[in-house]
């Protein structure tokens, strides 16, 4: 029984311990998207690339993070996949001519610059990182 | 017989016309300045698998999988430009070889889509037929997790011919209303041509029937979806209707030259699809029933009559990050053939796991427990004649970009 509860314990342990280096990720939008928030249905939909456009019908255009931990945070967040399924699903759109990829950059400070000089580009970062150039927006 | 040879200089035309556009567009890709490239973000994807068959009972699938075969291998390259915000062009070719079916280049698609806005959009030129719930990336392997989509619906001995028309595909969503989900439609209309390679027709060389030119008509439909509000649940119907199509048919053993006529008919699909987190879910069923008239000269018509119904539900879930498994069921019933007969029926149990290296490269591992022979065998690879049950191991690697 003590055996039971130490490996429970360790287990909780190292959940906890996985989850602590995550922080926040925010949603970011080039300065001409007129609209100051999103749904989480948006999001899943601008990012699945099933619609193009957010509710109120503001044009927007996604990109992405190569893989790693936003990555993994945001997909898992907002469209409930792994990066893995998530990729697969853009790949069966790619490969059967109903999309082109979005673009996919290394780091927190590409896709905010990227943003910032793309109009109707929209993309995500972790909170923490500079993103002045930028307007975030509130998901609803 | 004037009709259709124009109908093939037609289609030749088109394939060359098609085939010159893309290495047109495939040396511009290469040869343009970078910022060009980004400012028409011209992208260059491409996969390639191979596959390796074992099978105990039965060859299958037109190889010698008793003694392992190599012989599936796709490769594919894809590239694509967005000329302005509502303009996407592109283009994509295919080397695919397996079994006996197939071992050439051909082109998947090449198009010019034009999207209006969420509502309305529309593709033309060589187009994949979104008839169904995975027929337009039934052959992209690094999509599922599936080495052989179910065969009852997606029979990969045929896949090639089923997968795009030369026409056009109209397109569009639209919210139902205030919580109750997104309606997604589809209407396409064209041509359609089954190469003469394609393994339906190794069925009609068993029948001692060729036909060397293969078949091709018009045919159009249309696709419903709707994206429930119960979240990842999609309900949807197709339904794609088929002209008379016209062939020249030969009847081997006497050399004669015939005319053969696959009667007009229609192609209904009903499905379902649910994912959760790691865990999808899906289910379709289908139903062919053309009646096919064969004439040679002197000779009484044959007729030929199929009904075949087919259905599959499959089920996967995601262990961790890199390893995927899966089960499906998979059966067809052709309820014209003779009853007791193996070769009326197909029913496949199939497990399969897909192992991500990383975001490049995986390994696929499928087993299948089949019972019946109405999916394609071929009788020369199987001289002391068919068994009626099948065990089948796949093992594919694959890499995409």
């Amino acid at each position: 029984m003590n055996g039971f509860r130490t490996l429970l314990f360790a287990v909780a342990g190292f959940l906890l311990h996985s989850t602590h280096g995550l922080s926040q990720v925010i949603v970011i939008a080039n300065a001409s998207v007129r609209s100051s928030s999103a749904s989480k249905a948006d999001l899943r939909e601008v990012f699945s690339g099933t619609s193009s456009t957010l509710r109120d019908g503001t044009r927007v255009v996604p990109v992405f993070h190569r893989p790693g931990p936003v990555q993994d945070e945001f997909v898992a967040t907002y469209l409930g996949k792994s990066d893995a399924a998530f990729r697969a699903a853009w790949r069966s759109l790619v490969f059967s001519g109903q999309a082109n990829m979005p673009r996919s950059l290394d780091s927190d400070s590409a896709v905010v610059a990227y943003v910032a000089r793309t109009p109707g580009s929209i993309g995500y970062i972790e909170s923490k990182s500079s993103h002045e150039s930028v307007k975030v927006l509130a998901v609803q | 017989m004037t009709a259709d040879t124009g109908n093939v200089r037609l289609d030749d035309r088109l394939k060359s016309f098609l085939v010159v556009a893309l290495a047109l567009a495939f040396s511009v890709a290469f040869s343009a300045p970078a910022q060009v490239l980004d400012k028409y973000d011209v992208q260059l994807h491409g996969y390639a698998t191979q596959g390796f068959l074992y099978s105990t009972q039965n060859n299958i699938y037109t190889t010698d999988s008793s003694d392992v075969s190599p012989r599936w291998t796709d490769a594919v390259v894809n590239i694509g430009a967005i000329p302005s915000a509502k303009i996407r062009v592109g283009a994509q070719v295919r080397y695919f070889l397996f079994g006996n079916y197939s071992n050439g280049v051909s082109l998947d698609w090449a198009q010019v889509d034009y999207r209006v806005n969420q509502h309305f959009g529309v593709r033309a030129g060589k187009v994949k037929t979104p008839s169904s719930l995975y027929n337009e990336v039934q052959d992209i392997d690094p999509a599922y997790i599936w080495s052989l989509l179910p065969p009852s619906v997606y029979p990969v001995s045929s896949r090639n011919s089923f997968l795009s028309h030369v026409g056009g595909v109209a397109y569009g969503n639209v919210q139902v209303g205030d919580g109750l989900g997104k309606l997604e439609y589809r209407a396409w209309g064209g041509r359609q041509k089954i190469g003469p390679s394609d393994g339906i027709f190794v069925i009609y060389r068993e029948l001692g029937l060729d036909l060397p030119e293969g078949l091709r008509g018009g045919y159009f439909g249309g696709t419903l979806r709707w994206k429930t509000p119960i979240s990842g649940l999609l309900v949807g119907a197709a339904d794609t209707w088929k002209s008379d199509w016209q062939s020249k048919v030969v009847l081997i053993n006497a050399a004669l030259t015939g005319k053969e006529t696959v009667r007009a008919f229609n192609l209904p699909n009903y499905f379902l699809s649910y994912s959760h987190g790691k865990f999808e879910a899906a289910a379709e069923c289908t139903r062919v029933h053309p009646v096919i008239l064969d004439a040679f000269p002197g000779l009484s018509p044959i007729t030929i009559r199929v009904d075949t119904r087919a259905w599959y539900v499959l089920g996967s879930y995601k262990v961790t990050k890199k390893l995927g498994t899966g089960l499906y069921f998979s059966e067809q019933v052709d309820h014209a053939a003779l009853l007791g007969n193996p070769a009326r029926f197909s029913k496949d149990w199939a497990l399969a796991a897909r192992y991500d290296f990383n975001q490049y490269l995986y390994l696929k591992a499928e087993q299948h427990f089949i019972d019946g022979t109405a999916i394609v065998y071929d009788t020369e690879l199987n001289p002391r004649g068919l068994k009626p049950d099948t065990r089948l191991t796949i093992l594919k690697i694959g890499v995409s970009f």
